[in-house]
């Protein structure tokens, strides 16, 4: 799970950066690169997070 | 009687009639149309030479009014026997501009470096009294330690390809930039020049004032990242972590925005605007050290005692806030360093737009104030001190990135937005993502490091000229509300790749560094409070703490 959401942090990144060469248009990119800021959020406070607060302190 | 009253309103409007012609600027003689231009006047070596000295009298007699102090006597002479020649006042005014501009960005950097003292004490006065020694231990030396990394490596990394400073003296040593190809354009990636200030003719006096500016800026990155992993993290993990962030993470993406990389190319390459536009490091500095510190603030867990089991926080209390506010206040001192100096000039290129730029800073620290304590009056009831001081913090990290592009207008909105941001991402941080942050990093410094560079994509006016373009685009930096909104996704793409590469390279190089080293202290330690157990001395060992202190 930490590492799926590793990934998909990454992974929203690295569309951000693919829309460089998808597409030309300014709001076609805006688009992508705003995907791309959510996948990455998505990686961290849905996935990477949850999986550290499985095995958190106050749960002992 | 009305007949005396209009005589009178007559005279005085005669009266200032006549006193407006007096105070009127005569006109200006215009050449006749179709003239020719004045010749313009050469000036000889023979005409140095005969400039005037002040007399040996005058001078004999001490300069109580500074008139004839600094005249042709100080000129400097390259050749004693030839004289005073018309290229050495040349050359005099090039190394006057260039000194101007030393001293300009060594002074500003000074001020950055006493920053550290303010973290120091913000971070120490929000954190218990029994991890003060640590607390300001981990402030202490993330100097050391972080300079130690950027010397050997991490300069090189960020700044080794930048290419020709003008406004320090065109050196040309720093021009070996790594790139790639990619969608057919160069993706310069990192710095290759400059390792140990040594390598490749980097043994240069230009070079030092970079580094010594761009130095403190790392450690201010580096810094952000012990308060949220405050009062639970292993004194050596803390070393080793500081030491690969100051080698690598910051340098990396400091490369990519203001060493010559691809994402200040966005505007050159793709049209993005002016590319990336950072103008002192909202995301090089604050965001960095905000995602660092929010994913070892992940991987290292809560505090003791700050969640209950069914998951609600406590409020764990520092012990002395006369240390925060007082911390506060150095931080925005020091942070006219961090944002005028950014022009790295004080003379040409547009440069003298340091005024602007640091009234801005100051407005946007006191807007950030306002908001955070106006929104926790009417949330809570009391305008709570310490989320004040943190408003302040705040203002000053959003108006980072857009100081040297927007008007006073915006800079009071972008401090004002900060400020009640900082507020609702401490909330979020803390009850909805059950982070541990014990003195607001991840929100002060994160949160509204990437708020910061938005607000350039949205706000900058496009009055702003560094010697005629920035980023190699021709023009001003000019945001979406004023007509360019291809620079806001180039600022968005900045925030993807601090979100989703700088976090992620940050997560991994801990969770290596908790492999090897361990990040988290034992549980015992931590009770006990870590001063003793890390640092083998108390912060106060005269005081006697409270029970339920040492006990939280």
């Amino acid at each position: 799970m930490a590492i799926a959401g590793l990934f998909v942090t990454l992974l929203g990144f690295l569309i951000a950066v693919a829309s460089l060469g998808m597409m030309s248009s300014v709001g076609g990119r805006m688009v992508i690169v705003i995907i791309g800021l959510i996948v990455s959020l998505v990686g961290i406070i849905g996935l990477l997070n949850p999986a550290y607060q499985k095995n958190a302190i106050w749960k002992k | 009687m009305k007949i005396t009253i209009t005589r009178r309103i007559l005279l005085l409007t005669a009266a200032l009639l006549i006193a407006s012609l007096g105070w009127a600027q005569p006109p200006q003689p215009t050449p006749a149309p179709g003239a020719p231009p004045a010749a313009p006047v050469m000036l000889t070596d023979q005409d140095v030479k005969n400039a005037p000295p002040p007399a040996a009298e005058a001078r004999a007699k001490g300069d109580p009014d500074g008139g004839l102090t600094g005249t042709v006597t100080d000129v400097v002479q390259a050749d004693s026997k030839k004289g005073l020649t018309l290229a050495d006042v040349i050359n005099q005014a090039g190394q006057n501009r260039v000194a101007i501009n030393f001293v300009w960005t060594l002074i500003t950097g000074f001020l950055v470096m006493f920053m550290q003292a303010g973290f120091a004490l913000v971070e120490t006065g929000l954190c218990r009294a029994k991890n003060a020694n640590h607390t300001m231990m981990m402030n202490f030396m993330v100097y050391g330690t972080g300079l130690l990394a950027y010397w050997l490596i991490g300069f090189a990394v960020q700044m080794g390809g930048v290419g020709a400073l003008g406004t320090l003296g065109n050196t040309p040593v720093l021009n070996g930039e790594f790139a790639i190809k990619l969608f057919g354009k160069d993706f310069g990636l990192w710095g290759q020049n400059g390792l140990f200030l040594m390598h490749k003719g980097t043994y240069d006096v230009a070079v030092m004032v970079l580094f010594l500016f761009q130095m403190v800026f790392m450690d201010t990155a580096l810094t952000i990242v012990t308060g949220t992993a405050a009062e639970r993290w292993k004194f050596a993990a803390f070393v080793v972590s500081s030491f690969l962030m100051g080698a690598f993470t910051y340098p990396l993406f400091a490369n990519w925005a203001w060493g010559g990389g691809w994402t200040a190319a966005l505007g050159a390459n793709f049209g993005l605007g002016h590319g990336y536009c950072d103008f002192a490091g909202s995301g090089v500095v604050h965001a960095v050290g905000g995602m660092t510190a929010l994913a070892l603030g992940i991987l290292i867990g809560p505090r003791i005692g700050k969640y209950d089991r069914s998951g609600k926080s406590n409020a764990i209390l520092g012990h002395d806030i006369v240390l925060v506010l007082t911390g506060c206040f150095i931080l925005a001192f020091g942070w006219f360093g961090f944002n005028p100096g950014s022009t790295l000039a004080a003379s040409g290129n547009g440069a003298l737009r340091i005024g602007s730029v640091a009234v801005n800073t100051m407005l946007a620290g006191m807007a950030g104030s306002f908001g955070a304590m106006l929104y926790m009056w009417l949330r809570y009831g009391k305008p709570d001190a310490s989320m004040t001081g943190n408003g302040l913090l705040a203002g000053l990290v959003a108006i980072t990135a857009p100081s040297g592009f927007v008007n006073p207008v915006a800079s009071v909105i972008i401090g004002v937005i900060a400020g009640v941001l900082v507020c609702l991402s401490v909330e979020f941080v803390e009850r909805v993502m059950k982070v541990d942050d014990p003195v607001g990093a991840i929100s002060v410094h994160g949160a509204n490091g990437l708020w910061g560079v938005i607000s350039v994509g949205l706000f900058a006016d496009g009055k702003s000229n560094y010697g005629g373009s920035w980023n190699g685009v021709n023009g001003s930096v000019t945001g979406l509300f004023y007509g360019d909104a291809g620079q806001l996704v180039a600022q968005l793409i900045g925030v993807c790749t601090l979100v989703g590469f700088v976090f992620t390279f940050s997560f991994v190089i801990n969770m290596i560094v908790d492999a090897v080293v361990g990040q988290r202290v034992a549980a015992k330690a931590e009770l006990e409070g870590l001063d003793l157990p890390e640092m083998g001395a108390l912060g106060y060992p005269e005081f006697k703490l409270k029970a339920s202190s040492a006990r939280a």
